[in-house]
């Protein structure tokens, strides 16, 4: 079993009409994910990629059973996208979209928490569980199936290193992008926790970056909760102070935002520490060996 | 965006929030009708002013514009000091901070408050995080009256609560109404005509931007002037581009599809030995014109020797970022070395297109970094 998606998962597309949202429907549907309907405004009637559309989640609702939506919308819609897929009860949703106003998403996140609704994002590059389902815009052929969990802000370094872990013969169980922040719908120990919980993970592979203090926080949880073993790889050591790394939550602005600083904490909770892609497949198999 | 104090405090005082009677000093006249002394203050959006001798008191017109004169050819950490304002002195009692700010970590606006105002509040949490009441707001409920006579009470302030409530309640305003990620009044005065803003830091949403046009549109004009100095040709491209830019000390280009990734090609560039002359990170939705254009600036920079390209796409196509790399190079020549890794979306197409242009590419990017760290050692 992976986490939050398994390949019984029936998924809506929201902005399904678009040049991304077309495209990387396609590419889902092809690596085997049940894409059941598309929704955006206007266009419903439609069919793109033999999948029918409709003008309002809760039209498409009427006709199909929906696990999962994932959305393709703009920034400056997204927040409506969001909300109406919540209101539709849709317990699953990936905000895909980068750039939607901080307080757009402090009401998506806390409106789709009062209904007990899971969002992943925003900024994120959504989640795969390898050869069997893929919620999001992954390169396929970079990923195969296995046992060990990764978490990441970036989407681009979880490619990279599963990559990596890929050419060593070493699989995914799931590959959860939580997106390049500030804020996030699902946080770095959530998602830890989920791993933990789930039978077919035996290694977590944390991927956290400079800026902020999430790390810190889920450096508290692996010390506290995790029994499985992390292996944190953290990026931006050369990052000067101040300056954004490309992405909204990346910005150096206190010491503990500091990868140092980051790095310090995961390995005095518990976590062994990558330095770099290669480093993690050498650590993931001296973990196993000595089982 | 960050405003400077002058600008707070006038988005402040639309909205009734007492601050003192001031003025953007530039000669004498525009001292007229204020009492002395005033306190001048350089307007840049750095803090350590004080410090920086940045703010200065004068006791009658002639001194106070002589010392203005004198700032204005002052900057501070690299920023020019454009415009001072001149403020009438008030007399303080105490120092209070007050701010709303949203709190990352728990997704919800959080207010702060502390009776030891006038400081760097970041020491006051680090050494007496006891002094700091902390209230988080819950959206939906917004600010209620019990939080605002709790927070008055427990930093000794219910004497003066209908002051405090409507202060407290117009910042929650600013703060939702123009996008703002933080509100900070730092310090608020206790003076003997009630709380007054000595000084304020008020951060916007730039992703909000287009909900507050013509506000941002104004606010840039007018730190324009106090614009950091010195900026150079790359610095300048990227910035009319909206290109995300970091200069930075070494020798090779860095450009990358994704900030995780730009981030770990900066560190492993270090690691062998390279450092980055700058970095270019292209965003998840680019397309040839963002290449073509991240690699206009990165080689704007005279230090760079090699350029890095480092690309494993989701979003980011690769035949796309290929007809970039091939419309710079036809465009502009091949003035340095390009070394590419491309990985990704469509690399069959991307590689294919690069090699009957005679480029070859990378498959590993660690390998790739070492090879441009020793072209350009070479070079």
């Amino acid at each position: 079993m992976a986490i939050l998606i398994d390949k019984n998962s029936r998924v809506l597309v929201q902005g399904i009409t678009g040049q991304v949202g077309s495209f990387q429907t396609k590419v889902m549907k092809e690596y085997g994910t049940e894409i059941v309907a598309g929704v955006t405004p206007g266009k419903g009637g439609m069919k793109v990629h033999e999948i029918p559309v409709y003008d309002f989640v809760e039209e498409a609702l009427q006709s199909h059973e929906v696990d999962a939506a994932i959305s393709f919308v703009p920034a400056r819609l997204a927040k409506d996208a969001a909300l109406e897929a919540i209101d539709g009860g849709i317990r699953f949703l990936v905000v895909t979209t980068e750039g939607i106003p901080d307080q757009d998403m402090l009401t998506i996140i806390n409106y789709a928490a009062s209904k007990g609704i899971t969002v992943l994002g925003p900024d994120t590059p959504g989640l795969i569980s390898p050869g069997r389902c893929k919620l999001g815009v992954h390169p396929n052929r970079m990923f195969t199936e296995g046992r060990v969990g990764v978490l990441s802000k970036s989407g681009a370094l979880s490619y990279e290193v599963c990559r990596v872990l890929t050419e060593n013969g070493i699989g995914q169980s799931t590959v959860v992008g939580i997106g390049g922040g500030p804020l996030w719908g699902l946080s770095q120990q959530a998602v830890l926790k989920m791993f933990q919980d789930d039978p077919e993970t035996e290694v977590i592979v944390l991927l956290g970056e400079v800026g902020g203090t999430t790390e810190q926080a889920a450096a508290a949880f692996i010390e506290r909760y995790m029994d499985k073993p992390v292996v944190s790889l953290i990026v931006g050591r050369t990052a000067p102070k101040g300056a954004q790394m490309g992405h909204a939550g990346a910005i150096i602005e206190g010491e503990e935002g500091m990868a140092e600083s980051k790095i310090k904490t995961l390995r005095s909770a518990g976590s062994l520490i990558a330095r770099s892609p290669s480093e993690i497949p050498e650590i993931i198999k001296t973990i196993w060996s000595v089982r | 965006m960050r405003l400077l104090e002058f600008q707070a405090k006038r988005l402040l005082s639309e909205y009734g929030i007492p601050i003192p009677k001031s003025v953007l000093a530039k000669s004498q006249d525009d001292l007229e009708g204020l009492s002395f002394p005033v306190v001048l203050k350089a307007q840049v959006p750095v803090g350590g002013r004080g410090k920086a001798g940045a703010i200065r008191i004068a006791t009658q017109p002639k001194e106070a514009i002589a010392t203005v004169e004198e700032l204005l050819n002052y900057s501070i950490k690299g920023y020019p000091i454009q415009a001072v304002l001149a403020e009438e002195q008030v007399e303080i009692k105490q120092e209070l901070y007050l701010a709303v700010l949203i709190d990352k970590l728990a997704c919800l606006p959080l207010i702060m408050v502390s009776a030891t105002g006038g400081v760097d509040i970041e020491e006051v949490a680090r050494e007496s995080p006891e002094k700091i009441v902390k209230k988080h707001l819950k959206p939906f409920v917004g600010l209620q009256d019990y939080i605002v006579r709790y927070l008055a009470k427990h930093i000794g302030l219910e004497d003066q609560l209908d002051g405090f409530r409507r202060i407290v309640n117009q910042v929650y305003s600013i703060f939702c109404d123009y996008d703002a990620t933080l509100v900070e009044i730092n310090p608020l005065a206790v003076t003997p005509n009630g709380l007054v803003t000595l000084d304020a830091k008020v951060l916007l949403d730039d992703k909000a931007a287009y909900r507050h046009e013509d506000l941002f549109v104004k606010l840039q004009e007018e730190q324009k002037k106090s614009a950091k100095s010195g900026k150079t040709g790359a610095e300048q491209l990227a910035e009319e581009r909206g290109i995300t830019y970091v200069p930075l000390d070494g020798n090779v280009g860095v450009i990358s599809d994704g900030a995780g990734t730009g981030m770990l090609t900066l560190d492993l560039t270090q690691d062998v030995g390279g450092q980055a002359a700058n970095f270019c990170e292209l965003g998840g939705l680019a397309g040839a014109e963002s290449m073509l254009q991240a690699l206009e600036v990165v080689s704007a920079s005279p230090h760079v020797k090699v350029v890095l390209i480092s690309l494993i796409g989701g979003l980011t196509r690769m035949d796309e970022m290929a007809d970039g790399i091939l419309n710079y190079l036809e465009q502009h020549g091949k003035s340095r070395p390009l070394v590419i890794r491309m990985c990704g979306t469509k690399e069959e197409v991307g590689k294919a297109r690069l090699r009957t242009a005679g480029i070859e590419t990378f498959e590993d990017l660690e390998t790739a970094v070492r090879a441009a760290v020793k072209l350009a050692e070479e070079s």
